[in-house]
């Protein structure tokens, strides 16, 4: 064994070692960084040799293991930061009001708000049910330690088909026993500590089953005076750790993240997964936001991937040069004999870090004893740039803070992907609108989220009003975007909703990215929302790929240019690679969006149900022939094709033109066209609103395309005969009446489909699959 | 006495939630509610933030979790309430002063035996039970509700008898049962059913009108008093129309409807 | 030191969505010959006294906090 024969332990009364790699071979520092489970690459152990040459010294184990936690991929974005700064970084917008661990925009004169969306695929796809709801523990930290109450969630999930039959790969858990124990996570952490779950969204793919994909996203509202930042004041302050005790939980959890599933990860890694704790939580979130809200302290930040060894470098870091003596004894155990390395790093759940002058210590002492929520003093940040870690009077750790928390930045070699188009298109047999539209509604992807929707409390806090389903009470349908008014007595209301192509953006990285950000976006003009922001997470494969990192590149160039055309900032971001599968086929490259809007008025808010029958139906926006990776392609095997183009200019102008007929209080009802195309849509808003609607698809359409093209910058309104006249002079040529709404059937292409037919097809089967009924 | 004169507690201990909405419907009926930890009211606090029960007119307890219900619904709350203030809480249900139990609260109430409380305030040990949802599942749904109280609860005095409002629900555990054979004739005597699940237009309800399978579809019960008054639904979340589940297909008016059962208590209080 | 052992069942009668839920999963996984699945609850307890002392302890548990009697029913045992 290497490490044995490398590492000496010193002659203490704990656990502590001094590693030699300033004599070590090659071969030698890469078996030291497997066995210590560090994941860092032979270059990057030679960085950390050379930079321990100059200290003189052999590093400890702590010194290694930190390294080890701070260089990974999910800490420090090597293989990412630079294509981030390239095409993302740069769009600004002066309504940003921080980028810290959550971004915050501008709400309203008083009031920010907080976003931020990020991954927990790799714990959940070995224990489903911690792993979800630590995901949502650690979302919910960002939010607050930006000073804000969280007031939503969303989960985007990505899954195998869970109707799957026969064998699976070997150490892969079937997708239907995934899915049910990511929604019971979510459905117990969200729920318990009270933060609604508003908007999210299930993607079913065969090429998710060996590498599920579990995102999740917060908002939160803070008071502009009470937002705070994510560091330290500056030098002699004191660092109070909050919240839970610190065991061998997660440990390796951020070197477990960047690194590729395999079919062994299941008994190897549940270590790295950590149990959340949503009762220690919620009094957490109660004490952390009252201490900042009086003013006690100078900084929050969570302990995420990486546990101390992270946040307290980072902390004293951005407060200006500063660093900081810890003392790691006083950190409350959940068990004893932890060595110094293990405390370093754990990476236990429900945990804050606060910074203080030191004279607020015993006030804020006091506030986390009345909530019995532990708080204890660990550190002093100090005026010169290192961190120092001690055990009991011994030095454990002594090291430049800049160096430690730095971390690589790499320019990887890629390969641009090849790219489908119109002419390698193959168009499939399809059967007749009649049968073909309840076929649509019935697929994975589109038919009714109900069975989970139903289990999320997407009410507490009474604020919402929109939720995920729209329409009749108990009969309801999808809607396109959330709404809550965060704040109380005001009519203000934030908007929300989760938007993401994975196969648009398999087979035109490019525009499918792009597609994903105008889907998101449209679902917000949809209920009469502005669009405000977008954050993402970024779910790709292994980035020492190629390929992968040449189709990563392209999806955030996509990203960037509509942001930056569309002057919609991304406050924050994450990013999660190495999404491979035990087989390490990869997953569908998936750039999930959470986008926020405003609406002035909630009051003026349009849901997608069908209100009254005699109604006029207008498809707004232009349909082309954009069939590449359309449900209707994947449903009858149809191959290439060109995927839909977003374009930014003709989005502004539409957009502009349906949020000024919304709030002139002209439509009664709009749905934008995505998934299945407009027929889908048009169902849709049938089988929620219980109307049935007669659509004539124009003379100069192709039928098929005019049907199930899933082009960008369209949405289906519902407009009373008496508005007709003023919607179609605001909107000019881009409406187009397609038809009427009235009786109990969908009359379209030749089909007549009762309305109950519709909503069968739509609602059943999830809970088919699932089990339970509505 | 004057609305502003009116003070509520709050009640919250770790993992209470929707104290915020219920904080918010008591201010905007007037009343000048506070947001209390049971520590406060035990007198485990420092000097400054200690507080005692009698000196609210309103105790409130809200719906959503409780120290996560571990060990079940309200059990672990109630408990605690019961070592920690057990007497002044006794105390100030005998003077008839209101008490609002929703969600976790009712599920509170009926573990602390002031629900459905035939004999005495306070039984010694719960005598119902707010059981698992016949689906098994936790449920997140709009409802609509009968109030089928004919005078005697004064939370629902300024409704009229018979009159159906929407309140949204979500819990896992709601279905109320009772050892007692003649349960729901005692209730109806003593006129202790407050609320009722209907179907659309006051049907029957069956599933998912009555979203738990409670037994003659009772969603809300009061104490023989009147004062004490426990449901699942959740009127503090229903304050403005805006918030009700179909108000994009309904033009009605602007107050939501849950207002109804603030008013009324607070017209008790005021008159 | 003794150990109880705190079981929680549902009364003979009451609806248990859980087990019977369960049991319908079990049935549409393959599982041949299931007949009732019941949701119990255990807690373990580790007491600083002796065993029978500790059984005393754990009914008193149920009876404050462990069991809603309306519903439930409970055994104590010590190991």
């Amino acid at each position: 064994m290497a490490k044995k024969a490398l590492s000496v332990k010193r002659d203490v009364p704990f656990p502590l070692h001094d590693v030699n790699i300033l004599s070590a071979s090659d071969e030698e520092l890469k078996s030291i960084s497997s066995e210590m489970g560090l994941s860092l690459s032979l270059d990057e152990m030679k960085v950390i040799v050379d930079y321990f040459r100059k200290e003189g010294r052999n590093p400890t184990d702590v010194e290694l293991e930190s390294l080890g936690q701070a260089w990974s991929e999910h800490c420090c974005y090597k293989s990412s930061k630079n294509i981030l700064k390239k095409f993302v970084f740069s769009v600004k917008h002066p309504n940003v009001l921080s980028r810290g661990d959550a971004g915050v925009m501008v709400f309203d004169e008083d009031h920010g708000y907080a976003l931020r969306i990020e991954s927990h695929n790799h714990p959940s796809a070995i224990e489903p049910y911690g792993g979800a709801a630590t995901g949502i523990g650690g979302i919910l930290r960002d939010i607050v330690c930006m000073g804000a109450q969280p007031v939503g969630l969303g989960d985007p999930l990505c899954f195998g088909l869970i109707d799957r039959k026969g064998e699976l790969p070997p150490g892969t858990k079937h997708p239907r026993y995934l899915l049910s124990g990511v929604v019971s996570g979510i459905r117990d952490y969200g729920n318990r500590v009270g933060v609604p779950t508003i908007t999210g969204g299930f993607f079913f793919d065969e090429r998710y089953t060996t590498n599920c994909l579990v995102n999740v996203g917060a908002l939160g509202i803070v008071r502009k005076d009470e937002l705070t930042n994510n560091f330290a004041g500056g030098p002699g302050e004191t660092m109070i750790l909050i919240g839970g005790r610190t065991g061998r939980d997660g440990i390796h959890g951020v070197t477990f993240a960047s690194a590729d599933l395999t079919s062994t990860s299941d008994e190897d890694s549940r270590g790295a997964v950590q149990l959340g704790d949503p009762i220690t939580k919620e009094p957490i979130i109660h004490a952390c936001l009252e201490v900042n809200r009086l003013g006690l302290i100078t900084g929050m930040k969570d302990l995420g991937g990486g546990g101390l060894s992270c946040v307290v470098g980072e902390m004293a870091l951005s407060a200006g040069e500063c660093g900081a003596d810890v003392h790691l004894e006083k950190v409350p155990l959940k068990e004893e004999g932890l060595a110094p390395w293990e405390i370093w790093v754990s990476e236990s759940q429900e945990r804050m870090m606060v910074t203080c002058k030191p004279e607020n210590t015993e006030k804020i002492l006091e506030i986390f004893e009345l909530w019995d929520v532990l708080a204890t003093p660990v550190a002093v940040t100090t005026d010169i740039p290192r961190t120092k870690v001690y055990w009991h009077g011994t030095k454990v750790l002594d090291m430049d803070t800049e160096f430690l928390t730095g971390g690589p930045a790499y320019d990887r070699p890629y390969v641009s992907p090849k790219v489908s188009g119109k002419e390698d298109e193959v168009f499939p047999e399809i059967p007749s609108a009649g049968e073909a539209i309840p076929a649509l509604l019935s697929d994975l992807n589109v038919a009714s989220r109900e069975w989970a929707i139903r289990q999320y409390d997407f009410e507490v806090r009474g604020s919402t009003a929109l939720g995920p389903m729209v329409g009749k009470m108990n009969a309801a349908g999808p809607g396109d975007a959330s709404i809550i008014m965060p704040v109380p007595g005001s009519f203000r209301g934030l908007a929300a909703t989760i938007g993401c192509n994975p196969w648009f953006t398999e087979a035109d990285p490019y525009n499918g990215a792009m597609s994903s950000v105008e889907e998101a976006l449209r679902g917000l003009v949809s209920v009469g929302a502005r669009p405000d922001a977008i954050t993402n997470c970024l779910n790709f494969g292994n980035p020492e790929k190629p390929d992968r990192l040449g189709v990563f590149r392209e999806a955030v160039r996509g990203l960037g240019d509509i942001c930056r055309a569309l002057e919609i900032p991304i406050p924050s971001g994450n990013v999660s690679l190495y999404n491979e599968g035990s087989e390490g086929g990869g997953v569908l490259p998936t750039p999930m969006i959470m986008a926020t809007g405003i609406i002035e008025d909630t009051r003026k808010a349009v849901s997608a149900d069908f209100k009254d029958p005699g109604s006029r139906v207008y498809l707004v926006g232009s349909t082309k022939d954009e069939m590449g990776g359309s449900l209707l392609f994947r449903k009858y095997g149809g191959r290439g094709g060109a995927v839909p183009k977003a374009d930014p200019a003709v989005f502004k102008r539409i957009s502009e033109k349906l949020l000024s007929a919304m709030d002139r209080r002209l439509v009664r009802s709009c749905h934008d066209c995505s998934d299945g195309g407009a027929a889908v849509a048009i169902a849709e808003m049938c089988l929620s609103g219980r109307v049935g609607a007669e659509i004539d698809v124009p003379r100069d359409a192709e039928e098929s395309i005019w049907l199930y093209s899933e082009s960008n910058t369209r949405w289906i309104v519902e407009i009373k005969e008496s508005s007709a006249k003023e919607f179609e002079g605001i909107m000019g040529g881009d409406a187009r009446m397609i038809g009427r709404t009235g009786g109990d059937f969908l009359a379209i292409a030749g089909a007549r489909i009762p309305v109950s037919g519709l909503y069968e097809s739509w609602s059943r089967p999830l809970w088919n699959v699932m089990g339970g009924a509505a | 006495m004057k609305a502003e004169d009116v003070k509520v507690c709050v009640i919250r201990i770790e993992g209470t939630n929707c104290e915020d909405e219920m904080y918010q419907a008591f201010k905007m009926v007037g009343a000048s509610p506070e947001l209390v930890h049971l520590k406060q009211l035990a007198g485990k606090a420092p000097g400054h933030a200690k507080r005692h029960l009698e000196d609210y007119d309103i105790l409130a307890f809200p719906g959503g979790f409780s120290a996560g219900d571990y060990v079940r619904a309200g059990a672990i709350f109630a408990a605690r309430i019961k070592s920690d203030i057990g007497t002044e809480l006794k105390r100030f249900v005998e003077s008839e002063k209101p008490v609002l139990g929703v969600c976790n609260g009712f599920q509170t109430l009926v573990e602390l035996g002031l629900l459905p409380a035939f004999e005495g305030v306070m039984s010694e040990t719960p005598t119902a039970a707010l059981s698992t949802n016949d689906s098994g599942r936790f449920e997140c749904r709009p409802t609509y509700l009968r109030n089928d109280n004919r005078g005697k609860c004064i939370f629902t005095s300024e409704m009229k008898k018979g009159q159906i409002v929407m309140f949204p629900l979500a819990h896992a555990e709601g279905k109320l049962l009772s050892e007692d054979p003649r349960f729901v004739e005692k209730l109806e005597e003593n006129d202790q059913v407050a609320f009722r699940y209907v179907g659309p237009g006051g049907a029957k309800a069956v599933y998912p009108w009555n979203p738990n399978g409670s037994p003659s579809d009772i969603a809300g019960i009061c104490n023989p008093a009147g004062n004490v008054l426990g449901m699942m639904p959740h009127p503090e979340r229903v304050l403005t129309r805006y918030t009700h589940q179909d108000w994009t297909r309904n033009g009605q008016p602007e107050e939501g409807d849950g207002m109804m059962v603030f008013r009324s208590v607070m017209k008790k209080l005021t008159k | 030191m003794a150990v109880i052992e705190i079981r929680i069942e549902l009364k003979k009668g009451v609806a248990d969505p859980e087990g019977s839920n369960t049991k319908k999963t079990l049935e549409s996984l393959g599982f041949k010959g299931v007949g009732s699945v019941k949701c119990v609850k255990v807690f373990e307890v580790e007491l600083d006294m002796g065993r029978s002392e500790a059984v005393k302890a754990g009914e008193e548990m149920c009876r404050v906090l462990l069991a809603n009697p309306v519903i439930q029913s409970y055994s104590v045992t010590a190991r």
